[in-house]
């Protein structure tokens, strides 16, 4: 028997658990890294790029109408895509009849859509190719299609009637999701309570409404290999649905993802537009461009999950939170919809919930900014300001009470500060004349940590350019900017001197963009590799300077010294071979941390004559360890706040009970925020947060918004809107009925 | 009379009429507009019909360039589809002119390039934001914009960059209500609202000086 090899002791490891994001919905795994994987970043305040502010690179390519997006890619022979969409919430389709459409001049192809029963309204039927969008749109108004229409149900309170049609066949719309606590427990406590508040919060649908639709470019002429241009969050998450459709390897399909025009969480993976693309492309050995009509946008291209949630606390006169019992709706039409669990980020002493997931004839809700996280704060932040009012106590100190993470307190108060919460009249409604302002708080929470998914190479040539390649995308959230910056400072180099390669499958792996993993999953990778080329540059330029060790050689100012001896980048560069040095780098988790606090505030004006609320100013305290860019962050601090405060007002899909159609699928029925809304924006970076770690902020800074705007509107009119969005005749009918002007 | 609706649906499937709009060129306001209008034959003919290819010359950012378009064919679609190369700075994006990203400037004026024909924007200067600047040399809008970080995925971004040159010209020294005002027509989702309106008044103060 052959004696066993002595193995070199292997590096000391530990396990620890990270997010992966799937379909832009996190899900946690365990994983095992090395227990100590080299140098840090450094003090927060120590860097000479990061944590400062800088413009984005790709700013001149974006503002001069330069760089080329998914939409603006045309290529020769290319044909162009559109799709049929059925009018019928419940339908199966019995004949689709394309003689007139395939008759018109221009017209390539049409095929059927995979099914044939139809359960929202709005899904597709057929896609259609043709030499310019408009004969494609003909070729489409030209399909004849015949119809068995069913019965449909589009509410979720009509929904759970016993006598509801049903959704799905021989299934229960509404299905049980799960329990959490003791309900006997919990009514004993309530017993003990002072006051007892109940309140039903209902969250509308809101749409991501990327500017640039979902869509993609299928360049397939026969052969071997396919490039598909993809309007996407993870340019990683295409290439093997896309390489079956068009029967070849994964491998032999390139994706490019160059600039993208916004996702929210509503771009993953080949999508229906994708395989169409695919089918068409494959069927007329020619590129197909489908990119959806922004009617297909707002049907079929998904929505953030509606809720409806019955919720019942009770809290002692100091402020306690003794019991919350809660009921949980998520209305996620044909999916299941999302919604954290209650009660979200407070301590509630005994706390009962149930779950539900209630269908309806709707296209499923899909990943949205902070998927279920809004829906759950708004409600319990409206809940916490109900009581707090019940038992006259500060809404911010009575969050404090029941809040257990100090880092909340500090950043409560640091907001309160900046918004000028010492203004606000305590009596709800109780400020002089028919515009009355008033001000409002709310608290949330996210993950935002990273997984071991991104490869990265920096090569540094003999000329001195040095370039940083990994096929992320940028959403616009500045990835390319930071991706040059982390080189750039480790190098002791200007942004100038380093360039991006990235949007390439290509390229080295990375993980889609969602849950704000991007930054923490990515620079801990990007560093790694920079630490790497460093270290084999000063191994290159030792004997040019006395031959310090590598850690000794100091890269700073276009400069690699050591020794009292100095040589410019490209004198050192010189002397590298022909074909320059490449280091790869890997995820450290070391480099990144997970667990982010926001805190809002805000400031409203009701205007009590026609219910009309114009948002005054908006506060928003954000932590996130190492800010990467502070200039990219603070607009993606601000950009939260605007989406939320767009959900708070303004944006809601409406939907015909009766047609099982939406009624509003356009921007000029739905109502974005537009310049004129414009409050006062504060976006706060928190620099008390002195965690030496990358932590994505994206979902964080669009959760406690819409809880601080409601409760802004209530402390200014004394109106409780427990809707969204909080629209003119909810307010007048809640002054209509008598709005108690409720005094703490 | 008015026809019943289940006329009108077979209407729609009429070759006669899908000649008839693509003569008159309705669809060119986008297909959204043509899904819910319809015409009988009669009613059809009774109109000016100018169908098939209309060879134009279009005044883009300066030089002249030949197109050859349906006469339904927008004015962005044309610079995106038509064009070689194509002058795709404009975005489509809801192509019915509630979104502003298609803006470009008709004789200095900005219009929704959806809401507009190729063929009857012959004659007329037209620039896009092409022509305001490149990469190289932005003018002092593109350049602010990229100083304030204006901008996150930046499909709006044209639109908002074009609006506002032209708004410059116009007021030179406007107040933020006034910028506010002024782009009330483009809609960003990113929301960079805060910033393109620090970024249109540092613009302004640069060009002032």
């Amino acid at each position: 028997m052959q004696q066993p090899q002595p193995s070199p002791s292997p590096k000391p490891k530990k396990k620890i658990r990270v997010p992966r994001v799937v379909n832009g919905i996190e899900q946690m795994v365990e994983i095992e890294v090395d227990a100590d994987a080299g140098p840090g970043w450094g003090a927060n305040d120590k860097h000479t790029l990061l944590n400062h502010s800088y413009t984005r690179v790709d700013g001149p390519l974006k503002v001069t109408g330069t760089a080329r997006y998914t939409y603006d890619q045309r290529l020769p022979g290319m044909l162009y895509a559109r799709v049929l969409r059925c009018p019928h919430a419940h339908a199966r389709v019995t004949s689709l009849d394309t003689d007139a459409a395939s008759k018109i001049p221009g017209v390539k192809a049409i095929i059927p859509a995979p099914l044939t029963e139809v359960r929202f309204a709005g899904a597709p039927v057929a896609a259609v190719a043709a030499t310019t969008p408009e004969i494609a749109g003909d070729a489409v108004r030209a399909l004849k299609v015949k119809y068995e229409v069913l019965p449909h149900v589009v509410h979720g309170p009509a929904a759970i009637r016993p006598d509801a049609p049903k959704v799905v066949e021989e299934e229960s719309n509404l299905q049980e999701k799960g329990k959490n606590g003791d309900p006997q427990k919990a009514e004993a406590a309530f017993a003990t309570a002072d006051a007892i508040v109940e309140g039903e919060y209902i969250s509308q649908r809101v749409h991501h409404a990327c500017l640039e639709t979902h869509g993609m470019v299928v360049d397939y002429r026969g052969g071997d290999t396919a490039t598909i241009y993809a309007s996407t969050q993870g340019t990683f998450t295409i290439a093997a649905d896309a390489a079956k459709e068009l029967g070849l390897t994964e491998s032999a399909v390139t994706v490019s993802v160059e600039h993208m025009g916004g996702g929210f969480g509503s771009k993953f993976g080949l999508g229906l537009e994708g395989l169409f693309a695919c089918r068409l492309s494959k069927q007329t050995k020619s590129p197909v461009k489908l990119m959806f009509t922004r009617y297909d946008e707002f049907v079929m291209a998904g929505n953030r999950s509606g809720s409806w949630q019955k919720l019942k606390a009770g809290v002692k006169k100091d402020g306690t939170i003794v019991a919350l019992n809660a009921r949980q709706y998520r209305l996620g039409g044909l999916g299941p919809g999302s919604q954290a669990g209650q009660p979200y980020i407070y301590q509630m002493g005994d706390t009962y919930r149930e779950v539900y997931a209630l269908h309806t004839n709707e296209d499923s809700s899909i990943a949205m900014r902070a998927p279920g996280h809004p829906q759950a704060s708004f409600a319990v932040e409206s809940l916490m300001d109900e009581l707090a009012y019940k038992i006259k106590m500060d809404p911010v100190e009575f969050r404090k009470k029941n809040l257990r993470d100090e880092v909340y307190h500090r950043q409560l108060e640091r907001a309160a500060q900046e918004i000028g919460w010492s203004r606000r009249n305590p009596i709800a409604g109780g400020n002089a004349g028919p515009l009355k302002r008033g001000l409002g708080c709310a608290v949330g929470t996210w993950g935002g940590g990273g997984n071991n998914q991104c490869k990265v190479d920096v090569t540094i040539s003999r000329d001195g350019a040095v370039v940083v390649a990994v096929g992320t995308q940028d959403l616009g959230t500045g990835t390319r900017t930071y991706t040059r910056a982390i080189v750039a400072e480790e190098l002791g180099l200007t942004i100038k001197d380093v360039k991006e390669r990235i949007g390439n499958s290509k390229l080295g792996a990375a993980n889609p963009s969602g849950g704000s993993t991007t930054a923490p999953s990515l620079s801990p990778s990007v560093k790694d590799a920079a630490i790497k080329a460093r270290m084999l540059m000063a191994e290159r330029v030792a004997p040019l300077l006395g031959n310090p060790k590598p850690e000794e050689v100091v890269f700073s100012g276009g400069n690699i010294s050591a020794n009292g001896k100095s040589l410019a980048w490209q004198q050192a560069t010189a002397s590298l071979p022909a074909a320059g040095i490449t280091s790869h780098g890997e995820w450290r988790a070391d480099l990144q941390a997970r667990g982010v606090h926001g805190v809002c505030f805000a400031e409203v004006e009701v205007d009590v004559e026609t219910g009309h609320v114009k948002p005054i100013k908006m506060v928003h305290i954000q932590d996130g360890g190492l800010p990467l860019n502070r200039l990219t962050m603070e607009s993606q601090i601000n950009g939260g706040m605007i989406q939320s405060l767009g959900m708070a007002l303004w944006e809601g899909r409406v939907m015909d009970a009766h047609l099982g159609m939406m009624l509003n699928p356009g921007f000029g029925d739905y109502k974005l925020p537009g310049s004129l809304e414009m409050p006062e924006m504060v976006p706060l970076i928190d620099d008390a947060d002195k965690r030496e770690a990358v932590i994505g902020i994206a979902e964080g800074c669009i959760i406690p918004a819409l809880g601080a705007v409601v409760n802004a509107v209530f402390n200014a009119c004394g109106v409780r809107v427990r809707e969204l969005p909080v629209t003119p005749d909810k307010i007048l009918m809640g002054l209509a009925n008598g709005a108690q002007i409720t005094q703490i | 009379m008015t026809k019943s609706r289940d006329d009108r649906e077979d209407q729609k499937h009429n070759p006669g009429r899908r000649k008839f709009l693509k003569g008159v060129g309705i669809a060119g306001a986008g297909a959204a507009i043509a899904d819910h209008l319809s015409w009988t034959e009669a009613e059809a003919q009774e109109r000016t019909t100018l169908s098939g290819n209309a060879r134009i010359t279009l005044d883009v950012n300066g030089s002249a360039r030949d197109v050859q378009v349906e006469p339904r064919t927008t004015l962005l679609n044309a610079l995106r589809n038509h064009l070689e190369p194509a002058v795709t700075g404009p975005k489509l994006v809801c192509d019915v002119g509630t979104c502003g990203a298609c803006t470009v400037l008709l004789d200095g004026k900005p219009a929704y390039s959806c809401l507009v024909l190729a063929v009857d924007a012959t004659n007329r200067k037209i620039t896009t934001v092409e022509g305001l600047g490149s990469p190289e040399s932005p003018n002092a809008v593109q350049a602010a914009f990229v100083e304030h970080d204006a901008l996150m995925c930046g499909f709006c971004t044209p639109g908002f960059v074009t609006t506002i040159s032209a708004y410059l010209k116009k007021n030179p020294n406007p107040s933020l209500d006034e910028v506010r005002e002024a782009c009330k027509g483009n809609f960003c989702r990113c929301g960079t609202y805060p910033r393109v309106f620090e970024a249109a008044l540092a613009a302004a103060k640069s060009t002032a000086g």
